[in-house]
């Protein structure tokens, strides 16, 4: 005997982070490659990320150890701040002082769906929070533009 | 950094302890909303985990996490279970008795023979291991009527298998 589970993959596990953050944008859609190939550029934060989102200069890897991460990230956000980071395969939360970000992606068949979530820390978020989801809007839409460009490339 | 803080944590905005709690939460949400909502399982588990979060700030004993979830889980579930209009008719709905289940028969057999309310009380009491009296505190019915539904579930129950 056994009892019916529910599974909840990473895009909607993310989609419910997002919804908890205040402020946060979230966007997602269907990359047409397998999610190998969708996670190998995804994951390579030093390589991709500053061509991924355009107000990312550039990425440090500070330390790694397990799915646990430390990053310098340079900027336009503020100039440069240090990120905790949570990385495995289909799965990246990323959290500095003031800012948040996050991706996830799932297999569908020999396509993935992808996620992209991000927000600001700190005071004001909360009632800012209608305002910051619009601005945030171009934003998580142009990463998954160049996420398909960079995985078609 | 144990539950607490993690809890703690959580409710301060630290997206890093959201998402572990939400690794902690989930499988267990899932588990309680898969028998009751079915087929609409993950989406009761999501409305489940949106909820949670939403209200994760007003949770004023974190150490109570789980119990404080699995309230809300079951709640959820119900309601999009019922929102689904898959419930069945009300005269096989009886919920069998623990020791019924436990004889082997298939569970999602009996799930889909019940209404999601009945569901509810039997994830509640067979595999949350809660009372009556804990049953009927968290769906907000009188004990009587719980203890009925098992009562009756255990003459309807059997009668129905024992074919």
């Amino acid at each position: 005997m056994s009892w019916p589970i529910a599974e909840l993959d990473a895009v909607r596990r993310l989609e419910v982070l997002a919804a908890a953050v205040p402020g946060a944008f979230f966007a997602e859609s269907v990359v047409d490659a397998p999610f190998d190939a969708v996670w190998a550029v995804a994951a390579d934060l030093e390589g991709e990320l500053p061509r991924l989102l355009r107000n990312v200069r550039s990425v440090r890897i500070l330390s790694s150890e397990g799915e646990r991460v430390v990053a310098d990230i340079t900027g336009t956000f503020p100039l440069r701040e240090r990120f905790d980071v949570v990385l495995r395969p289909g799965w990246c939360v990323m959290q500095s002082g003031r800012v948040i970000g996050g991706m996830a992606a799932v297999p569908d068949g020999e396509r993935t769906r992808f996620a992209f979530l991000g927000a600001l820390r700190g005071p004001g978020t909360r009632t800012a929070a209608p305002l910051l989801r619009r601005v945030g809007r171009p934003l998580g839409r142009g990463l998954l533009d160049r996420l398909r460009e960079r995985v078609a490339g | 950094m144990d539950r607490t803080e993690l809890v703690r944590a959580a409710q301060r905005g630290d997206a890093l302890a959201m998402q572990e709690l939400l690794g902690l939460l989930t499988p267990y949400v899932g588990r309680l909303c898969g028998p009751i909502a079915l087929d609409d399982g993950a989406d009761a588990t999501q409305e489940a985990l949106l909820a949670i979060f939403r209200n994760l700030r007003g949770l004023t004993e974190p150490a109570a996490v789980f119990g404080w979830a699995r309230a809300i889980a079951v709640r959820e579930a119900v309601r999009v279970a019922r929102r689904a209009r898959r419930a069945v008719p009300a005269e096989l709905a009886d919920v069998p008795a623990a020791v019924d289940v436990e004889l082997g028969v298939d569970i999602r057999d009996v799930l889909d023979r019940l209404a999601p309310e009945h569901r509810a009380i039997l994830v509640l009491r067979d595999l949350e291991g809660l009372d009556e009296r804990a049953v009927a505190d968290l769906l907000d019915v009188p004990a009587g009527t719980v203890k009925s539904r098992l009562f009756r579930a255990r003459r309807s129950f059997r009668k129905e298998w024992g074919r």
